[in-house]
Parts: structure tokens; C-alpha cells; sequence
């Protein structure tokens, strides 16, 4: 267990010395995940809302198709993407792959269905006495939707922070597209990974904190937005 | 008498079902401006859904109603500022309680002042500003939370206020409290009061008039005796009865279709006294145990509720009458209707 102990003073080591490649590996992460995010969100809150909120034709299936989404394994989207905007693929000439932006596009379709998903079921469930009451108060329906979204925001907000979990610890996708290019598409799992298959366990581990310091920190800052 | 013009609400060939289950059938039925009408019935009845789609926060699957002359259906503006309606569980909304009282008046515009209408609602319900107006919603016993609900209805200054069972959840102190703030309302704005409630003692002590819901319909504007099956082919010819058990039973004449509720309405009881001697077959004799007494205020009669067997009768006496036949809760009495004033529904 020596190596274990050693890999862990020497990760601190690596983290206060601000050692460049560590900290490429961070800021990659950081910004392909707030790109999928900002993009998921967009995309996935509008759908989660429309789906849970209204009535129409073929609704149940496409929440069927939703929850299947949700269980897609990251590699099989690493291999969709992949295909996709592969030179070969049909959006080869946007030159994606072995970019932030490729990765950014596969996180976007692996957290979008947890958005909308959750989304939606929280929409769905809300208590049909806040509805009553908006509308016996007096609300009109912009101000009864407004009102209604506003009541669910830690829902919402829960939502957000599991696909962002989601996208934070994927490696499937993020090796797949980026590639693990150095210096460049190489996140902190994908780092992480290599790390550990050299055998050096100090990088790793230096990684692995700070990746459990971030999901900390967002899930602190959830708490403190829930008390106040 | 109602005219065309004191009609604040009316109703016309309402139905309504959930889910194809039809639940309440109103065929005629307004409601005078600045009245308090009670609404009773038992559960499932059918009083939340009627006040929910005087509420219109409900649409009513079949019929119109029609407020002040006009046909109206929810979020129309013509009542969204004029109508509110307490709701048999009250919600309130993830804020403070001083944002739950003002969410009403925000959204009319009308933030002018806001605070000290705020401290004008908690007063009538009886809640100290200071004390619970930053309290936030979960901060707060049911009895509270229901007064803080009150309070958001009472701040819009309400034409009409519909209340679901207002009184079913708290304790006497703060019943009482939501019985004075809505009786002040009335006495303040002219607000038309329409309350479903079990608390049978306070409808008949204010309401100009008790509406009672069976089975999805309002069966009278007066009172009307339900009286629950099974009934039963009688030995005598052309009867029906429903057992009372030790062989004493109610004779009525049969129903129209198998399977209906029978009616009677209080009107039609009458106070058994020595010299009444009427033994025609289809007059019933019922002699039970009187379990109580209530003044109606508006008329000054007494309603007695007699207990017999499993069945409960309510009749009315007038009360300068009353004073000589020594009646208190306890004693034994016979009540007389005939078989043929039984209704069917
Ligand atoms: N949202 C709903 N969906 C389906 N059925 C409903 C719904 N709301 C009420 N019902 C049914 O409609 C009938 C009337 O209900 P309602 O709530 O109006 O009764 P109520 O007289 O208010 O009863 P209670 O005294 O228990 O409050 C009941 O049989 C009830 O089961
Ligand atoms: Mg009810």
C-alpha cells in the first residue's frame, strides 16, 4: 500500500507546485464540460418542460425513448460521434474530431436526456394544488408556467448537478473523440486512465482529487442555493 | 327574491366527469351577489368540484357558468381579479409568507404599499406581521399555513371567495379566527361568500342559504333527510321499507327505478305530539333519541336531529313553540311523515 500513500503526498506535491500538464488536464475539462452543459441545458430544459407539461399525441413514447437514452453507454456514443464526424463520416468536413468541440458534442448527447428526463418527470409531478392556487390567485398562464417552473427550481437544479456529475467523470467519449491528445483534447479522466496504465498512480490520484474537489464544491454551492 | 340583476354566478346544464366518470350533474342553480351560501354533503360528493369550477380553475366538461351575466371560462380576465378560491389543501408557494400574500397583488400591479396591506391580511387572520411575515413556507403549523392562505385570498379584496371545508384541519382557537375573517369580508366589500364545510352549526348560524350535494347533485335549497338504503318489498301493498332493526321500519312508496336514493325533505317532518292520530298505512311513526338542538339565526327556528337506529332525521320547529315541550339532547321523541313525501333520486 506504500505506493498508494507515496502517489497521494506527491499528488498535493503536484497540485500546489501548479504543475503545467496537471493542470492542462483540468482546464480541458472544465471547458468541454461547460460547453456540453450550457448546450444540454438549452436543449434539454425547453424539451423536459414541453414534455411534462402539455398532453399530446405520442408523449409516452417519446418519454420511452428518453428513458432508454438515458441508459446509453458513453463508448457507444463515443462510436456514434465518432462516425459521424470521422473524414469519412457525414459532418467530416467540420474537422471535429480530435477536438474539445467533438467532445463537447458527445457530453451534450449523453447529458441532454438526463436534463430532459428528470426534467420532465419533475414537471409532471408537480402538486396540481399550485396550479389551483395560481390560477385562484389570479395568475394568467404565462405567469401560472413562470410561476410553476420558479416552484421546481431545486428539481431543476438537481438535475443540472447529475448530468453534470454525468459529464464530469465520462471517459468513454472524451478517449473515443478527443483522442487523449497531450496538451490538447486530453481530459482529467482520460489522463487519469493513462496515468494508471504507465503505473504512475501520483498523476492519477492528483487528478482524481481534484475531480472529487469539483463535484464537492458544486454540490456545496447546491446546498447553500437550497438554504438561503 | 333573486333578479337577473343581483345574480352573481349562474349555472346552467353543468356536467362534469373525470375521466368519462360523471361526477356532478347541476341543471339551474345562481347564486345572489354579496349572499353566504353553505355547501354540505358527504365526501366524494362533489362540493370541491363544484367550488373549483366557480373557481374557474376547473372547466366544466359539459354546460356554462355564467358570472355577472356573463359566460366565463378559466384565466379570462373577467374573473381572474374577482373570484378566489380556498382550497380544500391549502398551497403555498416555496417563499416567505409575505411573498405569498403579495404574489396575488404582484401580479395585478398592484405593489403600491404592499406591505401594509400585507399586515392588513395577517390582522383579519389573526397572525402578527413582525412574527411570521419573513417566516418561510415550511416554517409554519397547519393551522397557520391555512390563515396564511386565507390571507392571500383576503388581500385581493375578493368579490367572491369560495371556501373548501376552511375550518376541516385546525384547532377551535384558529376556526374561529377564519370564521370572523371571512364574515368580515362579507361585512367589508359586499364579498359573496359560498363555504363547503362539515361544520354544520356555523353554515346554519351565517348562510342565507345551505345547498346540500349528493351524489354529484345539489338535491335541495332548503334541507332535505337522506335516507340510505337497502330497501325492501313491504308486507303492505304497494310499499317499500328500509329496516330499522327490533322490526320497526320506514315505509316509502317505491322508487321509480331500483337502485335510487331516497329523500325527504325536513319541511315534510312533523313533531309527534298526543293529539296527532293519524294511522293511515303509509304515515310513519319514528321514535328515537334527539342528539341536536340548532338555532337558525335567519328564522329563528330550532332544527332538532333525531338519531333512529342508524339513521339520522333533522326537522325543524319554530323556537316560540319549542319552550313548552321540554326537549334537550337525550330525550326520546316521535317524529310522523307520510310514505308518500318521500322523494326519490
Ligand atoms: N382529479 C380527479 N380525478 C378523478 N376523480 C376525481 C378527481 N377529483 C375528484 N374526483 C372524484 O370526484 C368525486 C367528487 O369529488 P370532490 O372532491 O368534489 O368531493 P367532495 O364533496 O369535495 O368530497 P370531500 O368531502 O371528501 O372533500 C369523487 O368521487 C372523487 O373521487
Ligand atoms: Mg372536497
Amino acid at each position: 500500500m506504500d505506493f498508494l500513500l507515496s502517489g497521494f503526498i506527491k499528488a498535493i506535491e503536484l497540485l500546489i507546485s501548479g504543475d503545467s500538464y496537471t493542470w492542462s488536464a483540468v482546464a480541458a475539462t472544465l471547458k468541454v464540460s461547460s460547453i456540453s452543459m450550457l448546450l444540454s441545458l438549452g436543449a434539454g430544459l425547453p424539451c423536459g418542460f414541453i414534455l411534462g407539461y402539455f398532453n399530446f399525441r405520442g408523449k409516452r413514447a417519446l418519454r420511452t425513448v428518453l428513458d432508454t437514452l438515458l441508459a446509453l453507454p458513453t463508448v457507444f456514443i463515443g462510436l456514434l460521434v465518432y462516425a459521424f464526424i470521422s473524414s469519412k463520416g457525414p459532418m467530416g468536413s467540420f474537422n471535429l474530431l480530435f477536438t474539445l468541440t467533438g467532445i463537447a458534442v458527445g457530453q451534450t448527447i449523453l447529458a441532454f436526456p438526463i436534463v430532459a428526463a428528470i426534467t420532465a418527470s419533475i414537471i409532471e409531478n408537480i402538486d396540481p394544488g399550485l396550479k389551483l392556487t395560481l390560477i385562484s390567485l389570479g395568475a394568467g398562464k404565462r405567469n401560472t408556467i413562470l410561476t410553476c417552473l420558479w416552484e421546481v427550481r431545486y428539481g431543476i437544479l438537481a438535475a443540472a448537478v447529475t448530468a453534470y456529475g454525468r459529464v464530469l467523470t465520462e471517459v468513454g467519449i472524451s478517449m473515443m473523440v478527443g483522442g487523449n491528445i497531450k496538451w490538447h483534447t486530453r481530459t482529467m479522466t482520460t489522463a487519469i486512465a493513462l496515468e494508471t496504465g504507465k503505473g504512475m498512480f501520483s498523476n492519477g490520484i492528483a487528478l482524481g482529487l481534484i475531480l472529487i474537489l469539483i463535484a464537492f464544491t458544486v454540490n456545496l454551492s447546491l446546498s447553500f442555493l437550497r438554504k438561503k | 327574491m333573486m333578479t337577473a340583476r343581483n345574480r352573481i354566478f349562474e349555472i346552467r346544464n353543468l356536467a362534469h366527469s373525470y375521466n368519462g366518470r360523471p361526477v356532478l350533474l347541476v341543471d339551474d342553480l345562481a347564486f345572489e351577489r354579496g349572499s353566504i351560501t353553505g355547501l354540505t354533503g358527504p365526501n366524494g360528493s362533489g362540493k370541491s368540484t363544484l367550488l373549483k369550477l366557480l373557481g374557474f380553475a376547473l372547466k366544466p366538461s359539459q354546460g356554462e357558468i355564467l358570472f355577472n351575466g356573463r359566460v366565463q371560462v378559466p384565466y379570462s380576465r373577467a374573473v381572474r381579479s374577482k373570484v378566489t378560491l380556498l382550497t380544500q389543501e391549502p398551497y403555498l408557494l416555496k417563499r416567505t409568507v409575505f411573498d405569498n400574500i403579495a404574489y396575488g397583488l404582484k401580479i395585478r400591479n398592484r405593489s403600491a404599499d404592499l406591505a401594509s396591506h400585507i399586515r392588513e391580511a395577517l390582522d383579519l387572520v389573526g397572525l402578527d406581521f413582525k412574527e411570521f411575515s419573513q417566516r418561510r413556507w415550511h416554517e409554519l403549523s397547519g393551522g397557520e399555513a391555512q390563515r396564511v392562505a386565507l390571507a392571500a385570498r383576503l388581500v385581493l379584496k375578493p368579490e367572491v371567495l369560495l371556501l373548501d371545508e376552511p375550518t376541516a384541519s385546525v384547532d377551535v382557537k384558529s376556526a374561529k379566527l377564519i370564521r370572523n375573517a371571512s364574515l368580515q369580508a362579507k361585512n367589508t366589500w359586499g364579498t359573496t361568500l359560498i363555504i363547503a364545510s362539515h361544520d354544520w352549526h356555523w353554515l346554519s348560524e351565517i348562510s342565507d342559504r345551505q345547498l346540500h350535494i349528493f351524489k354529484g347533485q345539489v338535491v335541495s335549497a332548503g334541507m332535505e333527510n337522506i335516507i340510505p338504503g337497502p330497501w325492501a318489498p313491504s308486507d303492505l301493498p304497494g310499499l317499500v321499507e328500509r329496516s330499522l332493526g327490533n322490526g320497526a321500519a320506514i315505509k316509502a312508496v317505491p322508487p321509480p327505478t331500483p337502485g335510487m336514493t331516497a329523500l325527504i325533505n325536513i319541511d315534510h317532518i312533523h313533531f309527534k305530539t298526543c293529539d296527532t292520530h293519524d294511522d293511515s298505512v303509509d304515515e310513519n311513526h319514528l321514535t328515537g333519541m334527539v342528539t341536536r338542538l340548532i338555532l337558525e339565526r335567519k328564522t329563528g327556528d330550532i332544527l332538532i336531529t333525531l338519531s333512529i337506529h342508524d339513521i339520522q332525521l333533522t326537522f325543524k320547529f319554530p323556537s316560540n313553540t319549542i319552550s313548552n315541550l321540554e326537549l334537550f339532547p337525550g330525550k326520546t321523541i316521535t317524529l310522523c311523515f307520510s310514505a308518500r313525501h318521500i322523494e326519490w333520486i
